[in-house]
């Protein structure tokens, strides 16, 4: 029978084209002896496989095919969107998937030794495009974790993907991304990294982004987080900013919410020293590792000691700045200046 | 109300209109001070000025149209043209594109802007068939109005305009790593020694020139004739050596030395202090000061100059974080460039120059004395450039004396009046200077740190302390009172003064900024300096015993 599901401790970068980024890269991190959650991937084919089998493809096909005859608009993305959207959450997945993707959950749910074990369902792209998918949070139970796979393949027609592979000329039906499925952190605080300051470029500095709660408040840019910067030189903490938190995510008995942050909490920082040192060296692995600066999502579990509670979600090379000529930089200066 | 100084008709300060329109003015002690004469403000100074707005316009300055200036007894004040917000926003891409090749490579903009210049002044004599001095006499009438013409409109313009372009982007790149460095390290770089030591041990053509009439001077004190230089008269030293076979030898080599490198005179623009190429006798003041000098001093400094300004550089780019470092390289060798500049262009700039302005202002003076004009033919300095043109022919027609005479005597109680240093309100000064860095080269305000108990707080300062006699000399003929080992205390010093650097102790100036010429020298020589004092001059005394810290930027005065 076909595979569809791969444990992340089996596999690696060299999985990419099989796995999409995300999978692979969180395969690489366990490989390389970070702590990451426990979880498997699906494969690009399990996505491909089921517009297939289901006859979803054709369907699709017609849909935007119509739409590429005519003037884009956003609003059309919108309408066909919904639809395409509805036709694949409807759809019942085909057996020989679906039984690859229980059987794995039913394995995760031995090995955590935990009935129903909460997890994340996170696409995983063959290009990272940060932000395009949907993520699914504190997904419980095999029906859930089906219903939130395919939730995940159907944001691939979100009004934002398709005008994104209309803008770029890409294909329009089809764009299989894969989907990680991993355990979820209790998180008692989580944010990025950045392996180099992400605003001058300066990659003698590692700086951290941190509120309470699980790191979605901090990625999508909703709060004003604490900030940490550490020199790489030493690996001490040279200077912290305390954000106001005013808001953070939090697990729910099943998905997440967001809640107001206590004042007492918004008053005092989020991560400890150690903490921060801790998630710094992992920092300078992965960008030792994968030959880059990185941006990495992180988390610290609740009621866990240190070294373990430190848990990385997601390492990607971090975009920076374009470095400006020195020179340039010399002009903008003056230009302050005076 | 109008402050009339000699008819200068738009010149004058108006304290309603020009406070209203600019907020402060600031004076220029450096190069108004003695007070200046009408043909030096219609000459040098205008086309000083107006390369300033050249400068300004040609870089697209975002906050400043260039100088404007007005006078007060003949002091000169000036301030800056500043731009609207609407202006700086357009001016700034433009700017952006036009001082970057100033950034990348000093030298590569300077280096054919100084060939052009030393080729139109070859041109300018050599087309009229001029070589000596004396050659300017053969001249017509017509020949010499037309050289003085071409001199005040097209060499002095094209002059001004590349000396401002490139003083322009030099005090912006300074001003700016000055600007970084007080921010990285909190303390003043102007009067911090390791700033010092970064921007010291280079060389310039003023050392160079000096070297060889060094070499002269030494010759001269080894020879058999050294007695002859004892004697107090120039004029009859040189007579003297032209009595013998081996006199006559070395006058030969020093008047060769004067055609190549004596086209220099003490007050550059003024045109009113002769150039070395002029009158030999002057020169030898120089020669006497450089013969008892057993060593060159700027080749014995140089080797420890060079070697602290690597080490002080290796020091400092460590505390640079890492982020900046890249920056603050970039700028230091660009900061380097320009300082050495600074140094090095008056040779190329004001000397020469001053010298061909000198030399055709006294001809014509020599023509209306003799025509019976004027008096004195140095009374053509109380004229304005347009009189002069329009008396030049018929030589001899125009009673000039009424013209003279009032200015004169108003030019002569000027001497007695001490400028204020600001005009209008003082607070506003700083956000000026800042607006137009370029304002900082004659303008200086002392840092004053009461802490140090001082006497007197310099605006910049080169390291090292010393304690030793003062003597204050006012202007560079007096220059040959100095002793060995004395402390030199003078309102500013400019390239004529560098002969005396490798005698004296230590300096003190009343004018003078980081990017000024006692700084800079003092640093070459390796002897401490306060400059931009304001009141040395005033407050210390010939015989005094004074502490100069150039660590620190101030004097004191030990024994009163």
């Amino acid at each position: 029978m076909k595979r569809y599901a791969y444990w992340l401790d089996e596999v690696g970068q060299g999985d990419l084209s099989l796995l999409g980024k995300k999978s692979a890269n969180l395969g690489e991190m366990t490989r390389i002896g970070l702590k990451v959650p426990r979880g498997f991937a699906i494969s690009l084919h399990a996505y491909e496989d089921f517009l297939k089998q289901t006859g979803l493809e054709g369907k699709i096909e017609k849909i935007v095919h119509c739409l590429e005859e005519e003037q884009q608009n956003i609003d059309q993305f919108i309408s066909i969107s919904e639809e395409i959207r509805y036709l694949i959450e409807s759809c019942e997945m085909p057996d020989n998937i679906s039984s690859d993707i229980v059987g794995h959950y039913r394995e995760l749910s031995r090995r955590c030794g935990v009935a129903d074990p909460a997890v994340s369902t996170r696409s995983s792209g063959p290009v990272s495009r940060p932000g395009q998918y949907e993520t699914c949070l504190n997904v419980i139970g095999e029906c859930d974790v089906l219903e939130k796979v395919k939730r995940v393949w159907a944001s691939s027609f979100n009004p934002r993907s398709l005008a994104f592979r209309a803008g770029n000329r890409l294909p329009l039906a089809s764009d299989p991304i894969g989907v990680a499925v991993i355990g979820m952190v209790n998180a008692r605080s989580a944010g990025v990294l950045f392996t180099a300051d992400p605003n001058t470029g300066d990659t003698s500095r590692i700086i951290v982004e941190a509120n309470w709660g699980l790191g979605e408040s901090v990625v999508s840019g909703e709060v004003t987080p604490d900030i940490y910067v550490l020199a790489k030189d030493g690996m001490k903490v040279a200077s912290r900013t305390l954000g106001r938190k005013s808001r953070c995510v939090s697990l729910r008995q099943v998905g997440v919410a967001e809640e107001d942050v206590p004042d007492d909490r918004r008053s005092v920082f989020c991560l400890s020293d150690a903490e921060l040192e801790s998630l710094a060296e992992a920092g300078l692995i992965l960008e030792k590792h994968f030959g880059a600066p990185q941006d990495v999502e992180w988390a610290i579990e609740e009621n866990t000691p240190l070294p373990q509670s430190v848990i990385i979600l997601q390492s990607r090379a971090a975009v920076l700045p374009a470095k400006k000529d020195t020179v340039d930089q010399v002009v903008d200066l003056m230009l302050k200046w005076l | 109300m109008l402050h009339p100084a000699y008819d200068l008709s738009f010149y004058e300060y108006d304290d309603d209109r020009d406070l209203k329109g600019y907020g402060v003015l600031l004076c220029d002690v450096v190069h108004g001070r003695p007070p200046m004469k009408p043909l030096y403000m219609g000459l040098g100074w205008y086309w000083y000025y107006h390369g300033t707005r050249y400068g300004a316009e040609m870089l697209s300055l975002p906050t400043t149209h260039g100088w404007d200036s007005r006078f007060v007894n003949g002091y000169p004040y000036i301030t800056t043209i500043r731009t609207t917000e609407e202006e700086k926003k357009a001016r700034e891409p433009i700017f952006r594109e036009k001082i970057k090749p100033f950034i990348e490579n000093f030298d590569a903009v300077w280096d054919p802007l100084k060939e052009d210049l030393l080729k139109t002044y070859k041109e300018a004599k050599e087309s009229r068939g001029l070589r000596e001095w004396q050659d300017i006499q053969k001249l017509s009438n017509v020949d010499l109005l037309s050289f003085f013409l071409d001199f005040a409109y097209i060499i002095n313009r094209k002059e001004g305009e590349v000396h401002f372009i490139m003083l322009i982007a030099s005090c912006y790149i300074a001003g700016l790593f000055q600007q970084m460095w007080r921010d990285l390290f909190g303390i003043e770089p102007s009067v911090d020694p390791a700033f010092s030591r970064a921007m010291g041990g280079f060389g310039n053509q003023i050392t160079e020139v000096t070297r060889i009439l060094w070499q002269l001077a030494r010759r001269a004190a080894a020879s058999d004739f050294r007695a002859v230089f004892e004697n107090e008269d120039n004029a009859q030293i040189l007579k003297d050596l032209a009595g013998t076979e081996s006199g006559r030898q070395w006058l030969h080599d020093y008047h060769a030395f004067l055609a190549e490198h004596g086209w220099r005179s003490d007050r550059m623009h003024a045109y009113d202090t002769p150039a070395l190429v002029e009158d030999p006798a002057y020169g030898i003041r120089e020669v006497k000061m450089l013969m008892p000098q057993e060593v060159f001093s700027w080749d014995v400094e140089l080797d420890r100059t060079i070697k602290e300004r690597e080490e002080a550089v290796r020091e400092v780019l460590g505390r640079v974080p890492e982020g900046q470092r890249g920056v603050f390289e970039v700028l230091l060798k660009a900061t380097q460039k320009a300082n050495y500049w600074i140094e090095d262009h008056t040779y190329y700039c004001d000397f020469y120059i001053g010298a061909l302005g000198r030399w055709i202002v006294t001809e014509l003076g020599r023509r209306f004395a003799a025509g019976g004009c004027i008096d004195d033919p140095e009374d053509i300095h109380f004229l304005h450039p347009n009189e002069i043109r329009k008396a030049a022919i018929p030589m001899g027609k125009i009673n000039l004396r009424p013209y003279v005479e009032r200015r004169k005597e108003a030019w002569e109680r000027n001497m007695t009046i001490e400028p204020a240093p600001v005009l209008g309100d003082g607070s506003q000064a700083q956000a000026v200077l800042r607006s137009d860095p370029t304002l900082s080269v004659s303008t200086q305000i002392p840092i004053v740190r009461e802490e140090l108990k001082a006497d007197l707080y310099g605006a910049a300062a080169a390291p090292g302390c010393v304690e030793g006699v003062a003597r204050v000399v006012m202007t560079a003929d007096r220059l040959t009172e100095m002793k060995p080992g004395e402390i030199l205390v003078a309102p500013g010093t400019t390239t004529t003064w560098t002969v005396v650097f490798g005698l004296i102790k230590g300096v003190v100036t009343d004018g003078g900024g980081a990017l000024s010429h006692p700084v800079i020298m003092a640093r070459q020589c390796g002897i401490p300096c306060v400059a931009g004092c304001l009141e040395a001059t005033a407050k210390i005394r010939t015989g005094q015993r004074i502490r100069v810290d150039g660590d620190r930027g101030v004097v004191y005065i030990m024994d009163r």
